[in-house]
Parts: structure tokens; sequence; C-alpha cells
């Protein structure tokens, strides 16, 4: 047979053991953060380096990182000053900003407001070169027709009409200064291969899809952060995140999911950080199909139990929405609550001859795997309409899909959809969401336009406000929409480490410290 | 024998043409009857219905298909790829940053498959008969049953959370910078710059990876091998081998395996071609820059521009697999050789 013995295995074995061992020293395997140093599981990579680029959610914390905004949040959301100390509508078209005097770039040269005007009014205004692409803030600041600059510290903003939202954006999207003098000596192609801002943290090295280095900007204006060096080891995958964060490869892991976050904050150590933020969860309603009627819509929306929903598949850490804002947010009426009431449903739908018997038939889209629990919630929402009486197909979608669909008015008649509003203005939800001519909307309603466009040329802010709440309680009223709760952050993290817990959802290391 | 091999590459390169052809057209054509809408995905607020038209017609999606598909064509011929609408950038730029990553993955992993395949094909085949062949061959079971991004995570969760052995996310340690001279192939530029830390971080980082990889080749070419290693060993010259005397290692060694390899190297060329494609979870899961995280990014935002670039450079580096293969098949085996020469 074969002389292939016990002996010559033991020696194959150990010859396998000794090359797998050559090449991990143990130095090299050490990745867990050194003294003074933060590393972060993040679920995200950038785009670009150029800030005012694109307008992607996910990623406005590493902006903020390198660049400021012309205002900043506090950690409830409510704006503060950063590098504007102070702004005033002088008249519905003009909006006056005052700038910090003590604002260095990371190459050491003062931001002036001719930075300002560069980055909010002459980028956008530049031909796109030969292949290239609008920048997003040529969207965001259309309206913008000048910036006069009277002193260095002076800003005056021109509108070609009235943008009470203006002064939001100013802490929203993609709205960051970039330095003129640098930007334009260099080219954009240079610039995003090692950009400069007035952040907090100074870059390092960025690997594409890999890791982002920073080190802190000890001349911040605002105070060098007390973390002096970050590190974003981009990590999409979230059972990659925790075990990154379980080998102590990482100090914080964000966006793990909340049974993984539950289960390391019962570990010693460990805290998991669990709060709702204010992007929402709601149903993108369409007047298609079953859905034509007001009261089939109604009925969908009281048969929800969202806070069951809630309870299963987010802890219960997902605060449940009568409208499409973030409670406590500046458009959510106070006090308001569209009642989940099955009772009240089934009554609806057997004024529509609709039951249990004779089910009302209609689809429902969802994408599965593009936010926490999305096809979960999608089926859950599908049980609850059965007890009714409403028979939903459940249809899994991308989001490009659903962009499509919205885009040609071929939505089904609900759709499962996750919406980002950091800023929590209320421009940002109903003003986008149910405002017939927004290319967001999916309810095309008559009845809607008339009580939204005052609302986007409102200048009085008060005004503005209680517009919001009274159109955001109409559009749920009406069933123009079904809201269905906040969306939940998960922030894993040793004890060493003290966080802000920022309700817009930023992970803002410059605002974390160590435990002394 | 070059003149031969150089034959057969010259013969495969103008057989690729068309075959890539024929690939760039149905990506293209598939893309662009999916149901989605590339433009609507990075449209920004505040932008109008004519903004959403002015930005379809300046990515030229106003045009009919052909029309499309020949600018498109147009411009791949000049090695351009077009501009991302996602990432906002050149698609060239992206895959030159990606490509190197993968390309020294899928090496690494391609290897190592090889040689655990090989190996434990050698092993089965040795250990006939015996408790050992039985173990081996219920793990080859186990590995084909489990998926490349299931052994990526169960990877992770043992070698690199339980048993903390190997690091898993990247392809650097925090601590160590790239060198300044970068092609883009870690290894290469760490033995360029005399980094031996870096080369050893390189290859940490890789083992993991490349392993999940490397189990999706190995079982089966251990159990190919195996079976051709039954047949040849009943071959005459075999028992003439065994009549003169040699060890039994030494027939299956010398006699047996060059002769039972054929197979299994056609099949080496199959699988090389496959590892490609488990890339893509397999570079999510292990935070690893390479293209298939970019084709993560590019799909999940119908980024058409980057999922054709990729798409292609897949089918082209499949090709150049194939041709490899197909010429290391030809300096092992002398019958195909003289037929050559006869041709």
């Amino acid at each position: 047979m074969t002389d292939f013995n016990r002996r010559q295995m033991m020696t194959l074995g150990a010859g396998a053991a000794a090359l797998a061992g050559l090449g991990v020293p143990l130095d090299v395997l050490a990745q867990a953060s050194a003294k003074g140093q933060l590393t972060i599981g993040f679920p995200a990579d950038l785009p670009t380096w150029d800030p005012n680029a694109r307008t992607l959610a996910a990623v406005q914390s590493l902006y903020k990182l390198v660049f400021d905004q012309p205002l900043a949040q506090n950690e409830d959301a409510s704006p503060k000053p950063s590098l504007v100390t102070k702004y005033a509508f002088t008249d519905p078209k003009t909006l006056e900003l005052d700038l910090r005097t003590d604002v260095l770039f990371h190459d050491g040269s003062a931001m002036t407001s001719e930075d300002f005007k560069y980055s909010f009014f002459e980028r956008q205004q530049q031909p796109v070169p030969q292949g290239g692409r609008k920048l997003d803030t040529s969207f965001i600041w259309r309206k913008v027709t000048a910036i006069e600059t009277p002193t260095p510290s002076k800003a005056i903003m021109k509108f070609s009409e009235p943008m009470p939202s203006a002064v939001a954006w100013l802490y929203f999207l993609a709205s960051f200064v970039v330095p003129k003098a640098h930007l334009e000596k260099v080219g954009v192609e240079e610039f995003t291969k090692k950009p400069i801002g007035t952040g907090p943290y100074q870059f390092v090295e960025y690997q594409q899809g890999a890791r982002l280095v920073l080190v802190a900007n000890e001349k911040y204006w605002g105070g060098a952060p007390k973390i002096k060096n970050v590190t974003i080891e981009f990590i999409r995958d979230p059972t990659a995140r925790v075990a990154a964060f379980e080998s102590k490869r990482v100090d914080v892991a964000i966006d793990v999911p909340i049974r993984e976050a539950q289960r390391l904050g019962t570990q010693t150590g460990v805290t998991a950080s669990i709060y709702p933020i204010t992007d929402i969860v709601l149903l993108q309603i369409s007047k298609n199909g079953g859905f034509a009627d007001d009261k089939a819509r109604l009925a969908a929306h009281h048969a929800i139990d969202k806070a069951a929903i809630s309870k299963a598949l987010f802890g219960g850490f997902a605060p449940t929405i009568s409208v499409p804002a973030a409670l406590g947010s500046p458009g959510y009426p106070t006090g308001y609550e569209f009642k989940f009431d099955t009772a009240k449903a089934t009554a609806l739908l057997k004024e529509l001859g609709f039951g249990p018997d004779k089910p009302l038939k209609i689809k429902l889209a969802s994408t599965n795997g593009v936010f926490p629990n999305d096809f979960d919630t999608a089926r859950a929402i599908v049980q609850m309409w059965k007890r009714v009486g409403i028979e939903a197909e459940l249809e899994a979608i991308e989001t490009s899909v659903y962009q499509e669909r919205l885009r040609a008015g071929t939505l089904p008649e609900a759709t499962l959809f996750s919406w980002g509003n950091a800023a929590a203005d209320p421009e940002f939800y109903g003003g986008y969401l149910l405002d017939p001519k927004s290319i967001f909307s999916a309810f095309k309603s008559d009845e809607l336009a008339p009580k939204i466009q005052p609302l986007l040329i409102e200048t009085d802010e008060a005004k503005r406000l209680s517009g919001y709440k009274e159109f955001h309680q109409f559009a749920a009223e009406r069933g123009f929409t079904i809201p269905l709760f906040q969306t939940v952050k998960t922030v894993v993290h040793t004890n060493q480490v003290v966080i802000a817990k920022h309700v817009n959802g930023h992970i803002l290391p410059q605002t974390y410290s160590f435990k002394s | 024998m070059a003149f031969l091999a150089l034959q057969l590459l010259i013969k495969r390169a103008f057989l690729a043409v068309p075959i890539l052809l024929c690939v760039s057209a149905l990506v293209f054509l598939i893309l662009r009857l999916l149901p989605a809408d590339p433009i609507a995905m990075s449209v920004p607020p505040g932008a109008t219905q004519a903004d959403y038209d002015m930005l379809r017609i300046s990515f030229g999606l106003d045009r009919s298909l052909p029309e499309q598909y020949l600018i498109w064509l147009g411009k791949l011929l000049h090695g351009d790829f077009g501009g991302s609408i996602f990432f906002r950038r050149p698609v060239m730029e992206l895959i030159s940053k990606a490509l190197p990553a993968t390309l020294e993955l899928v090496s690494f992993g391609f290897m190592l498959g090889v040689v655990i395949g090989i190996a434990g094909g050698l092993g089965m085949f040795m250990l006939r008969g015996r408790w050992g062949e039985q173990v081996l061959d219920g793990s080859t079971t186990v590995m084909m049953a489990i998926p490349e991004f299931l052994w990526a995570i169960l990877l992770i969760l043992f070698l690199g959370v339980l048993v903390p052995v190997f690091p898993f996310i990247g392809r650097l340690a925090p601590d160590l910078t790239l060198p300044p001279a970068a092609t883009g192939f870690l290894l290469v530029d760490a033995a360029l710059s005399l980094r031996f830390d870096l080369l050893m971080s390189v290859l940490a980082h890789m083992a993991l990876p490349a392993l999940a990889l490397a189990i999706g080749i190995a079982p089966l070419l251990m159990r190919v091998l195996r079976s051709s290693l039954l047949e040849t060993i009943h071959e005459d010259y075999v028992t003439q081998a065994r009549l003169r005397g040699t060890s039994e290692t030494r027939i299956v060694i010398r006699h047996a395996f060059p002769n039972a390899a054929l197979p299994t190297l056609s099949l080496i060329g199959v699988q090389g071609g496959f590892m490609f494609g488990g890339t893509v979870l397999v570079e999510m899961i292990f935070a690893y820059p390479g293209l298939g995280n970019l084709m993560i990014d590019a799909v999940r935002n119908h980024d058409l521009p980057v999922i054709q670039a990729v798409a292609l450079i897949y089918c082209i580096l499949v090709l150049g697999i194939n041709a490899v293969v197909d010429v290391i098949y030809l300096a092992v085996n002398p019958r195909l050789r003289l037929k050559g020469r006869a041709a």
C-alpha cells in the first residue's frame, strides 16, 4: 500500500504550522489601538474628498472631521455657531453672516469671507470640466445669486427668491467651507488626494475602502480635540464590525445590529449606546391601485402596531412617530398621536366593502438589507394588515428600483423607506417628502401643493415651523403618508472612551474623550 | 515549446476580442434593461425635474441603447472607462487603486488553494483505506458545503476573535504607512522599499481572506486529483516501477502525479476564474479595498460605468488565467506539444 506513516504526517503538520507562523509575528497582529489613539469601525467610505461634491448622508461625519460648516449642531440637533457666529435675514432674500476671525486652514492660511463665497457661490458657477459633474451644492444653493464680502469676516448671501431653509442648509449636507486659494492653486484632483480644511482633525492618510488616518488640529479655533489620533476603519459588514470590536481591533463600532449591541453591552468594560436619531422610517404612499381612497390608506395606518414592531425588531429603542418628522423636532406637532386602532381600521375598510373575508389587495415594496430590519418590518406590517382585511403582496426591491419607480410614478400602494434628515428641519421632512413638485415625493396631491408652497418661502421662522406642524398633521390625517418610527443608532465602545450622542446620527470623535 | 506557447497565446488573444465584445454588450444591455435609475440615486436635494433631465443627458442616458454602447466602446478603446456616477471620479482611477489589491489577494488565495488542494489530494490518495482518508474526504464535503462568505465569517470568528491569530481588517496594520513609490501591489512595494514589517503585515492581512477564497477551490482539486491518481495507479508503468522495487511514495510523486495532474490543471483554470467572483463578498467582509468592494458600492448605487468596467476587468482576468493555464498544460503535456508541432 503506502509507506506514508504517522511520523511523516506529523512532520507535514509541523511544517504547515511553521509556515503559518512565519507570516504572522505577534507585533504584526497587534491591531488594537495604542494609548491616545482611537480606532473606529465605520460602516461607509467616502465617495470623494471634495466635500461639496456629494450629499451622501452616511459620510457627512467623516467630512466634519476635516472640514467645518458655517453652522454646527448641538447634541440635540439644534443649531449653534461654528465658522459663522451670527446670522440674520435682513430681508426675505438677504442673509447676513458674521464669520469668525480666528480660523486657520490646515496649511496655516486664514479662513475669510472669500473662502465662504468660493464654497457657496463661485464653485457652483464654474464651468463643469469635460467629463466632470456638477457639484451637488450647485443644486442646493441654486437660489444664491451673489455673495457680497464687504469685510473678511462678513458675508451677505443674496437669493433669487426667499430660501428660509438656507440657515439649516448651512449645517446640512455638503455645506463645507473649502480653501479658495489652495484649491485654485492645486486643482480639485490634487486637493482630493490631500484635502485641507479648517476642521478639528488634519488629514494624514487615506486608503480607499480601507482606512482614514487623522491627527488632531492643535490650532483648531474651537480648541484642539482631546483625542489626538483617530483612525477610521471602513468595515461594511456588520458582523465584521462586531468581530473587530470583540477582538479589540477597534475601540468603537458604529451601527452594529441592536441585538449584538445589547449583547456586547453586558460585557465588562463595554458600553453600548443605543439611541434614536432624527432619521425616520416611513411608508411612502401612492394613489395607485387600492390606495386611491383616503379611507383605505387611513385603515392601513391605523392597523400598524408601530410600538410592537419597535419592541420586536429594535428593542423598543425606536420611538414611534405619527407624522413624518422626528419626535421633538421643530416640525413635530406636540402631543399629536395617530392611534393604533384595529377596530377603526376594520370599520374604515368595511365602509369600502373590504374585510378579512374579502381583503383589499395591494402591493408593499421594501428594500432588504439597506437599513436595519427593513424587510422584517415590512413582513410584520403585512401580517398586521392581514388581520384587518388588507392583503399585501410583499416585494423586495433595490433602492435604485425604488428611485426609478418614484421618478416614473409607478410606485405600488406602499413602499417602506428610510429618510435621513440630520438637520431635523421640517422642510427636509414634509417639505421634500410631500411637496408634489419635489422629486422625492411619492404622493402627488393637488391638496398638498397650496399648503406646502407658502411654507417653502416663509421667512418668519415661528410661522414657518407652526405651518409645518399643521401640514405634517394634515398629511397624516389624510393618509398621504404613513410614518412609522425613528431610526436607531448603535455605538458600541470600550469604557475607556467617553462618547457624545448626537441625535442627528453624526459620529464626531472631536467631541469624544478618553477616561482619565 | 516557446514558439508553441506564443502561438497559443496569440490565438487566445484573437479569440478574446469577440468574447470581450459579447460580454461587454451583454453586461451593457442587461444593466440598462433593469428597472433601476442610476441618476435618481445621485440626485441631490434641491434638484428639479429639469436638473434630473440634464443629468441624464450629461451621462448620455437619453440616447438609444446602441448609441450609448458605441460611445462607451469608443471611449473604452481609448482607455477611458468614463466617469463614476456615484464617486464622481474617473472609473479608471478607481480601478487602478482597487485592481492591485484584488490581484494580490487572488494570487495568494489561488496559490494557497492549489497547495491545499494538491497536498490534500495526495494525502487522501496515500491514506486510502484508512481513517485519515475518511477525515479528509469529510473535510472536503464540509468545505464545499459552506459558501465562501460564510467561511470568511467563520474564519474571522475563530482565527480573528476566539483565537486572535490573524488580523482581518484591510490590507495593512493601522500603525504602518504605505511606501511612497507605490505600485499598488503592497507585497511588491514592501519588497522594493525593503520594509520587512510591511511585508509581514500585508501577508498577515491577506491570510484569512485568501484562505476563505482558497477553501472555495481546494476541495474540488483534492477530489479530482485523488480520482485521477486512483486511475493512474493501475497503469502498466506504475506496475513496472513497483516491480523495480521503487517505493510507493516515489511512485506516487515521480510517476503517478505528473500524469494524474492534467485533469487537476484544467480544473485549476476554471476554479481560478470562479475565484474572482468570490472576492466580491470576501473583500466586503474583510474590508479589503479591492475590486469586489468597489463592485458592491457600484451595484448598491447602480453606478453603471463602474459595474461595466469591473465586469469587463473580471472577464479579462478570467481569460488571462485560462490562457496561462493552457500554456502550462502545453508545457506539462507532451502529447499536446507533439500535436502542435504536427499541425
